[in-house]
């Protein structure tokens, strides 16, 4: 208590909830300011990102000159090319986004335990409630994070602080390319009243197409409109969309330690292939190392991840649960390639794969009922086993499933 | 309380910032006490409050307008200029960035509760010739405001600055913070008739440098401290303006609420005695 000051009300009470501060950062054209950081005489040229050479190529990402002059992501880069003529046109680069990434998030963890990494996107949130007696205001937290970011990584992340994840996000994209937006407490309605539906994160072209269908193109034309009536033509999306247009988000900032709950391996092809033997070959040798560091651990996933990047940048991303949970090879490759064909649906070549099995638990003691199914688990755990224990003794190489022979032949 | 008449000057008090969920713990608010309805029960409290974000944002006007009505109608608001204007200066985009402040400050302009423009300058802004071409430029554009400069630079500390501040009638701030070499030094001079401003940031001296704002303002003063400032300076500058405010910096865990207060009452003993 402050000397001089008087209290007149009881001490808190610990189930009094901390007000939330949550800062986003936000890296625009993550992909181009990377690749400008590293070719500084491509500032203030438009850039496309993209794999020119190969066939019915698609824009990866793109520079701000670029967006002005009518280039959008997902374009084919013939189109593109015809709306930017002048424009430099760089390949993909997914490895060094990635380590720009690590980069950015090694700056911020000094300052919270609770930061939630995007896809190698240049997104990040930072959940900073409660540490203001230690950094002080989170403001003057986001403001520095800003300016330690743009001084030794050269890059220059807009920057928004608000309640939740929801307005936060919103809040940078209303200032994109640059600048920082604080939202105060209490004001995410009024905040959100005239934006547009489009800025919602979680709103979908469906849900958007169907608001058009109504005439309701702001946050506050929902808004206007109660619960039940929302439910009539959304159903069970009509909680969210009341919630989002109000700017209502009780979504925590997953930390950053989960991240360490998981196993992630991947794999680049020297020559990009769509053969589907030597996918399915790769993805199998990834699902064996995974799986093994998985039983190291004494772990098994309940999710298995694949992400996906073809020949001109196109990146897809497909999970599947694992039900119940296993780290045993052949049950988790088949789950892992039933992701990969739900992921893999053009006909452009794959670069790059990689496979994240992720929810870790520790492996379920229940035994199957039926004498059969107890049978063939017993089997195949003992196979497994069987082949940890040769490679243990012998090395890794020692003893190969036959479907890994493709994979391991298409390298050179 | 703290709003009080000294010598016929109206002087309000309160403090810098006032969005400190650390203050909860510290006493100052109820306990629960929502982020967003600190202001009103700070209102309850105090009857002016020195807006800081404004220094990291720049203010928008229907954001502000929304603050505005949270408070009663007579309470004052004193706003930070954003570090794009003095910490952070583009020479090319400035003086855009000046008019969207004065759009951003319209609401607190023309309800009559914008008591101060605060335009605090970095250790850095030193009296050479660009930065008082800077500064004489930054003045004509906020000009019709009511302006107040704090320099942390000691070389503006001479004659011709403030005879230069007294034409425009803008308020020198007069700042007590550690004693470091470099620093603004504390003075009395008033440079406009109309207003006093006094920020106290504390004398924190080990903190003052760490770039960590809660070891930088970390500190309590003593009643011989405040004592010493209401005989050597504020009395003699409530004698020639006719407002004045006073806010302390020094907000961690409360500590700005408890000064803030007991300067208060000092002050109003000093002007029944």
């Amino acid at each position: 208590m402050p000397p001089g000051w008087r209290r007149c009300w009881p001490v808190r009470r610990r189930a009094d909830p901390m007000p939330r501060a949550i800062i986003h950062l936000n890296i625009a054209d993550f992909a181009v300011a990377v690749e400008r950081q590293m070719d500084p005489r491509l500032k203030g040229r438009p850039v496309i990102i993209a794999r020119a050479a190969a066939a019915r190529a698609v824009v990866y990402d793109m520079s701000e000159e670029a967006y002005a002059g009518g280039v959008r992501k997902g374009m084919p880069i013939r189109r593109a090319m015809r709306r930017m003529p002048g424009a430099t046109v760089l390949p993909p680069h997914p490895d060094c986004y990635e380590r720009a990434m690590g980069a950015l998030l090694k700056r911020v963890l000094p300052y919270s335990p609770l930061i939630e990494p995007g896809e190698d996107d240049g997104h990040l949130f930072v959940d900073v409630t409660g540490t203001s007696r230690l950094f002080g205001p989170s403001v003057d937290v986001a403001w520095r994070l800003h300016r330690e970011i743009r001084t030794d990584l050269g890059l220059d992340p807009i920057w928004s602080v608000a309640a939740n994840k929801l307005v936060a996000k919103v809040a940078t994209r209303v200032v994109k390319p640059v600048g920082e937006y604080i939202v105060g407490a209490g004001d995410e309605s009024a905040f959100m009243a005239p934006l547009s539906l489009e800025l919602v994160p979680g709103i979908n072209a469906g849900d958007l197409s169907r608001l058009k269908e109504f005439n309701l193109t702001r946050a506050r034309h929902v808004a206007a409109l109660q619960l039940s009536q929302l439910a009539v033509p959304f159903g069970h999306r009509a909680r969210f969309l009341y919630a989002a247009v109000r700017g209502i988000d009780s979504s925590p900032v997953r930390p950053q330690n989960q991240m360490r709950y998981q196993s992630v391996v991947d794999y680049t092809f020297d020559d990009d292939t769509n053969d589907r033997s030597v996918l399915e070959g790769r993805v199998y040798a990834l699902t064996e190392a995974a799986a093994l560091d998985l039983r190291c651990r004494g772990l098994a996933a309940r999710r298995v991840r694949i992400v996906l990047d073809h020949s001109d940048g196109v990146r897809r991303v497909r999970h599947q649960i694992v039900s119940p949970a296993t780290a045993n090879d052949r049950v988790l490759f088949k789950i892992a390639r039933s992701a990969l064909h739900q992921a893999w649906t053009r006909r452009v070549r794959v670069r790059y794969l990689r496979l994240v099995c992720d929810r870790l638990c520790l492996p379920p003691a229940q035994l199957p009922l039926f004498d059969a199914e107890r049978s063939a688990m017993k089997k195949r755990n003992h196979l497994i086993d069987t082949l940890d224990r040769i490679r243990g003794r012998f090395g890794h190489d020692a003893v190969r499933v036959g479907r890994t022979l493709a994979a391991c032949q298409a390298a050179p | 309380m703290t709003r009080l008449t000294l010598q016929n000057c109206r002087i309000r008090i309160g403090t810098s910032g006032y969005s400190y969920p650390e203050w909860i713990d510290a006493g100052v608010y109820p306990p629960g006490t929502r982020a967003a309805d600190m202001l009103s029960v700070y209102a309850r409290l105090f009857s002016a409050t020195e807006l800081n974000y404004t220094w990291y944002q720049m203010p928008r006007a229907a954001a502000i307008d929304r603050m505005r009505q949270k408070v009663p109608a007579d309470f004052g608001f004193a706003a930070k200029l954003t570090r794009t204007l003095t910490h952070e200066i583009k020479a090319a985009q400035w003086q855009d960035e000046a008019a969207r402040y004065r759009d951003g400050m319209a609401p607190l302009v023309q309800s009559g509760q914008l008591l101060a423009v605060l335009m605090q300058f970095p250790p850095g802004f030193d009296r050479s010739r660009d930065h008082r071409v800077y500064l004489a430029a930054l003045l004509d554009a906020l000009a019709g405001l009511p302006l107040a400069v704090e320099f942390r630079n000691a070389s503006w500390a001479v004659g011709p600055v403030f005879d230069e501040l007294k034409n425009r009638h803008v308020t020198l701030a007069a700042v007590d913070a550690p004693e470091l070499p470099g620093l603004f030094p504390p003075l009395s001079v008033v440079t406009c008739p109309d207003r006093f401003y006094i920020r106290f940031h504390g004398r924190n001296a080990r903190g003052w440098r760490s770039g960590n704002m809660q070891k930088q303002f970390d500190y309590n003063y003593t009643e011989p401290e405040l004592t010493e400032w209401i005989d050597q300076r504020i009395l003699k500058m409530a004698g020639q303006t006719k407002n004045g405010v006073i806010f302390f910096n020094n907000h961690v865990r409360g500590q700005a609420v408890g000064n803030a207060t007991r300067l208060a009452a000092m002050l109003a003993g000093s002007s029944t005695g």
